[in-house]
């Protein structure tokens, strides 16, 4: 796919010339470090457990998912298509495919960065002679980079569906709501079936019984990968519905 | 090198363009007339790619525009009307930024990079945010943009819109230098930015091509009423003189336009300028005269006339203008007040030597130059209540 590069750099350009990126950062940074020490301290010095609080097992973790990909992606396609940006980069010599892709991995690097926070922790624990399991912390961090990748298409598709960014930041916030407390509405309707139907596509399950446990099981990487990609399909056929409007 | 051919394009029920054909050789460089909303930008959206066509096809450079999309964007320059460019980014980055997407080698870059910020004007802006830059200079940095992969084809919407009259000669001139190494596809409303412009106008009216031809062509290929204005003192014998400017050679027609005065007016129509003509017979009969004009219309009058529904006349009511009077029918002057006037019918004559579609049309004819001034109006009411 010509141009994903292209895109993919004016994206991060275009995140770090802001200032909301920044800002983002360093509060998620902010929170970050404060529950990693909250955990620390919670779980008597255990460094694994407060790795994986901090990457998954906890419910900050899941709110800065819920919120931070809507915020990051609400401007990509939507703010372009209102400025007319979209019309120029639609009109490139690249395919739609190119322009979703090089959006999505500039978000993606965004968060992967986000949670790359844990390793300066990680280094400083090891070097005070606390050295967590590499498994448990590039399982973490792997795992949180795909979920994350899964909410940041969530967050592209929603934004291709409006021309209004806050709009399509609070339709996004809304479906990752939904697929993150899906599960326990599940549990308490009481009904089997729908557990049933709910647990095949479980994120928080599906990241918690394979990457916060070291490991890195190919059916759980292609479950995230899939929905992903499900969400990345549906923006490009969005962009593409746009055109015959 | 474009190639368009029974277009159609529909936005639900609306027909944006309808069975738009027309083709466009190498180097040429032709304008896209039209009121707003006539389907400019649509056409434009559709050869860059944007948009695909509801019907019929259209090619550039040999590729279809919508199934070799990849191919045919490689080869356009396309600029359209909001100028999209990045705000945050500085010039020299967004034009980095277009010749990645191009694929573009480094060295290539840094050289049509130079080349095109010189052409544009640029060259000194290049460290400047977009963002900060003038609506003047962010055209400029578009076309920079548009340009910077050296297209067969340039494709540009409006490409003075908002801009002050300056910077519209300035881009006009560009415009011009551009025809000569790439084939230019310039759209505007703005008819004398194409008349100036370009070699051949296509005007679209309702999404349908209404006009395509150079310039002079379409005002001899449309409007056959050049003629030589004349007015003089012959006498009595009008149907003499009509009968003698009728033997002038390269006269197709007399119009008697009427007396006016002593002096009686003729439109003599010709396809070229006779006034020396006309002239030597006025000296030879004696004629005494007072007007010899050669008068012929323009692209203009042409365009008000096809967006006006090509009709010669055009019938709309009168809006009461609030200057206390108004004129009725039979040219007498009523105050307005409870019981004024029903709003009555006026023929709009759009003769383009009448004022015709340069007036402005929402001053009705009846009550030009009959509106009486204050010191008038309190004279009359004074005049009427002793």
């Amino acid at each position: 796919m010509r141009g994903v590069v292209a895109i993919y750099r004016r994206e991060i350009a275009g995140l770090f010339f802001g200032p909301l990126a920044w800002l983002l950062l360093a509060l998620a940074f902010l929170l970050n470090g404060y529950l990693f020490v909250f955990y620390l301290k919670f779980t008597g010095g255990d460094v694994d457990t407060a790795i994986r609080s901090s990457l998954g097992e906890s419910w900050p973790f899941w709110a800065l998912l819920i919120l931070l990909p809507p915020l990051l992606t609400m401007r990509m396609i939507s703010e372009e298509s209102r400025t007319g940006l979209l019309e120029f980069l639609l009109t490139a010599p690249v395919s739609d495919a190119a322009v979703v892709v090089g959006k999505f991995l500039a978000a993606v690097t965004f968060l992967g960065i986000l949670w790359g926070s844990i390793f300066v922790y990680a280094f400083t624990l090891a070097r005070l002679g606390m050295a967590p399991d590499p498994g448990v912390l590039m399982g973490g961090w792997i795992g949180a980079l795909l979920v994350s990748g899964f909410f940041c298409a969530i967050g592209l598709f929603a934004s291709s569906l409006t021309n209004t960014p806050v709009l399509s930041a609070f339709a996004a916030v809304l479906i990752n709501l939904a697929i993150v407390i899906s599960p326990l509405l599940a549990q308490m309707s009481g009904q089997r079936w729908l557990r049933n139907v709910i647990a095949r596509v479980d994120v928080l399950d599906h990241h918690k019984n394979a990457f916060m446990l070291g490991v890195l099981d190919s059916s759980y990487v292609v479950f995230f990968v899939a929905w992903t990609g499900l969400f990345l399909f549906m923006t490009v056929r969005m962009l593409e519905a746009r055109r015959w409007r | 090198m474009i190639s368009v051919s029974h277009l159609t394009r529909r936005f639900g029920d609306l027909m944006a363009l309808d069975d738009v054909s027309f083709e466009v050789g190498k180097a040429e460089i032709v304008g896209i007339l039209g009121l707003n909303g006539a389907g400019k930008t649509t056409l434009m959206r559709v050869l860059a790619g944007y948009l695909p066509a509801t019907s019929g096809s259209a090619s550039i450079g040999g590729f279809d525009v919508l199934r070799q999309s990849i191919e045919v964007r490689k080869r356009i320059g396309y600029l359209p009307e909001s100028v999209p460019l990045y705000r945050e980014h500085r010039v020299v980055e967004m034009l980095q930024f277009q010749a990645r997407l191009h694929g573009m080698s480094r060295a290539d870059t840094k050289r049509r990079i130079g080349e095109v910020l010189d052409r544009v004007g640029l060259a000194d802006r290049k460290r400047e945010l977009i963002g900060n830059l003038s609506r003047g200079l962010r055209q400029r940095a578009g076309l920079a943009v548009a340009l910077l992969p050296e297209p067969e084809v340039l494709i540009l919407d409006e490409p003075t819109s908002g801009l002050d009259p300056l910077q519209r000669i300035e881009v006009r001139g560009l415009v011009r230098d551009l025809a000569a190494r790439h084939t230019v596809l310039v759209s505007s409303h703005i008819l004398p930015e194409i008349e100036a412009t370009c070699g051949r106008v296509v005007i679209l009216h309702r999404g349908r091509v209404a006009a395509d031809g150079r310039p002079e062509e379409l005002v001899r290929t449309l409007l056959h009423e050049a003629h030589v204005r004349v007015e003089a003192v012959v006498g009595a014998d009008v149907a003499t003189a009509v009968r003698l400017l009728k033997a002038v050679k390269g006269v197709r027609d007399v119009r008697d336009v009427g007396r006016s005065g002593i002096h009686h007016a003729f439109e003599v129509l010709c396809d070229e300028d006779l006034r020396e003509d006309v002239g030597a017979l006025a000296g030879a009969r004696g004629w005494s005269l007072r007007e010899l004009s050669w008068r012929r219309p323009t692209l203009e009058q042409i365009f008000a006339r096809i967006a006006l529904g090509g009709t010669e006349e055009v019938r709309r009511e009168v809006v009461p203008i609030a200057v206390g009077a108004a004129a009725s029918n039979d040219g007498a002057l009523h105050v307005l007040g409870g019981d004024a006037p029903a709003p009555q019918k006026v023929v709009y004559n759009l003769n383009p030597f009448d004022m015709g579609a340069a007036r402005d049309l929402g001053k009705p004819k009846a009550v030009e130059g009959k509106v009486p001034s204050a010191d008038e109006q309190r004279a009359r009411e004074a005049r009427g209540g002793s």
